[in-house]
């Protein structure tokens, strides 16, 4: 078990979240940052997709109540247990009593925290992952607050230690996503549709686990036309009028009326978790073979570490 | 169908869905029809792990593992070529309770002002028709339905009030929905429902989806 002496900006407890109900307007949610999340777990001998905490930006204090290992991945947070130094890349141990700092984030925005047996929640639609806006999952459905005690479920068998070194994903803060054209690109004007592929944009303040606005040249459609609402998925970017494209993250919208401009290849949607505000990103065209490839190998690669695991 | 169909539009959307789009202007019936009856089908099949309808619109998301982007494309070309011989959806429908007005609608003026209507007008107006659940979505429970009678369109709020309370029924354009919970929204509110589009505690946990015929029955 532990507890929350600090809370830190938002910290949710996610898991791989509740696919499937997109058509009564219900997100997966989940991990933002799906890789590191199950790196997280591997460490400590989880199975990938076991209940985690997700800190965001950092500020995050807890105590620990039991003897237990635990381990982080994901944003580089100058992470420290009673002031000593740990490290992304290995799980460690903690006693009783034992206080668990992430201080603010240095690379990337989430790091995930995971307990030797995986947190314990009462799963909502068959997830315990938190969905704060429709209050679902986690504690009562919000981010942790000080004072709220979590307990970690029997333990587990005790897993490998490290993320053997060729597996360590490499954190930016320059975030490159490749994509695909969405549904009304080819409605976008000349300029836009050349400036999504070579311009940089910065993610604004305006940044949480439902989208992204951006920040850069405009993005603008030839025609203005009122669309009406269609289906929506997390990776897409939409082009709204005033030209400032929102990129729909993994709580987003199930749908929207904005022109769809780009979408995010799958294997690269665990790197959008890593947005957050002043965040620079930049998108690169991928071939729909290259998506289908991409995707093939990371999942083989991937899955040889973690059973299971899928982008 | 008494409106002709246009040929939709099929493509990839991203890697892992598929979308196909009617591309009519405003609302079409027959399209939105069309959709439903595509969206049961899809539904029947393996394959999909989610599909969304829109008003002219239905997407399918697949896991690129199990099923090829080109696989799915051409499935939703075959359903689509075939869309008259399919089952239209079997409706149930549903009846909702209104509190119209007063505390309930603090847009019911604006709606009277710009329909000439009384207030009993607008009521009758709102709630003589039977409407379908076209689409959820958005926020969770969101529910939109079928255009509603052309004397009460009329267009959104220019600024969005901050919160709308669960339960709300309002108008935006042709549109008219149910909140399904309480969020941002700039929609004209004209009333409000006790019944609970969306509960966790509950069992089936949604009370309506797309597809579904629905009444709004005004309470006193």
């Amino acid at each position: 078990m532990i507890e929350v002496l600090q809370s830190g900006s938002s910290t949710t407890l996610q898991d791989a979240g509740r696919p499937g109900h997109r058509d009564r307007g219900i997100p997966a949610s989940g991990a933002a940052d799906r890789l590191s999340f199950g790196l997280a777990n591997f460490m400590v001998g989880n199975d990938w997709d076991a209940p985690a905490l997700e800190c965001t930006l950092g500020g995050l204090h807890l105590r620990v109540l039991d003897d237990t290992v635990m381990a982080i991945a994901g944003a580089e947070m100058w992470a420290q247990v009673n002031g000593q130094n740990v490290t992304n890349f290995t799980s460690f141990p903690v006693t009783k009593g034992d206080i668990l700092t992430l201080s603010f984030a240095r690379k990337g925005v989430r790091a995930y925290i995971a307990i030797k047996g995986g947190f314990r929640a009462a799963p909502v639609m068959g997830s315990v992952s938190t969905y704060t806006l429709a209050g679902l999952g986690g504690i009562e459905g919000r981010a942790l607050r000080i004072g709220d005690r979590l307990e970690a479920s029997v333990k587990g068998t005790s897993g490998p230690q490290k993320i053997p070194p060729g597996y360590r994903p490499y954190l930016s803060n320059h975030v490159i996503l490749r994509a695909r054209p969405g549904p009304e690109f080819d409605a976008l004007t000349a300029d836009s549709r050349r400036h999504l592929f070579i311009s940089p944009f910065f993610a604004t303040p305006q940044t949480d686990r439902m989208g992204a606005r951006l920040r850069g040249d405009k993005i603008v459609m030839s025609r203005p036309s009122s669309m009406v609402s269609s289906p929506l998925l997390p990776g897409t970017l939409q082009a709204p009028p005033d030209g400032q494209p929102i990129l729909a993250l993994v709580d987003g919208h199930c749908t929207g009326g904005y022109a769809r401009a780009l979408q995010v290849i799958r294997a690269d949607h665990w790197l959008m978790g890593q947005i957050g505000p002043e965040t620079q990103l930049s998108f690169r065209r991928a071939m729909d073979v290259e998506a289908a490839n991409v995707l093939h190998y990371r999942n083989a690669f991937y899955s040889r570490l973690m059973p299971g695991f899928k982008f | 169908m008494s409106q002709s169909l246009p040929t939709p539009k099929i493509q990839p959307y991203g890697d892992a869905a598929v979308l196909l789009s009617y591309g009519v202007e405003g609302f079409s019936d027959a399209a939105s029809q069309a959709v439903l009856s595509l969206s049961q089908h899809f539904k029947a099949q393996s394959g999909w792990t989610d599909i969304v309808c829109g008003y002219d619109s239905i997407m399918g998301t697949f896991d690129p593992q199990v099923m090829r982007l080109g696989a799915a494309v051409n499935r939703f070309q075959l359903a689509a070529q075939s869309v008259d011989t399919l089952d239209s959806i079997a409706a149930v429908t549903v009846d909702i309770p209104v509190h119209y007005g007063s505390e309930h609608g603090p847009d019911m003026n604006a709606i009277m002002d710009a329909s000439g209507l009384s207030e009993a007008g607008v009521i009758d107006a709102h709630a003589a028709q039977t409407y379908r659940v076209c689409m959820m979505g958005f926020v969770p429970g969101f529910t939109f339905l079928s255009p509603a009678p052309k004397a009460l369109h009329h267009p959104r709020h220019d600024t969005p009030r901050l919160s709308v309370p669960a339960g709300s029924i309002g108008i935006a354009g042709w549109q008219t929905g149910i909140y399904g919970l309480s969020s941002p929204g700039g929609w004209q509110i004209i009333g409000r429902t006790e019944a609970s589009i969306f509960d966790i505690n509950r069992s089936p946990i949604f009370l309506l989806k797309a597809g579904d015929n629905l009444r709004f029955v005004p309470q006193r």
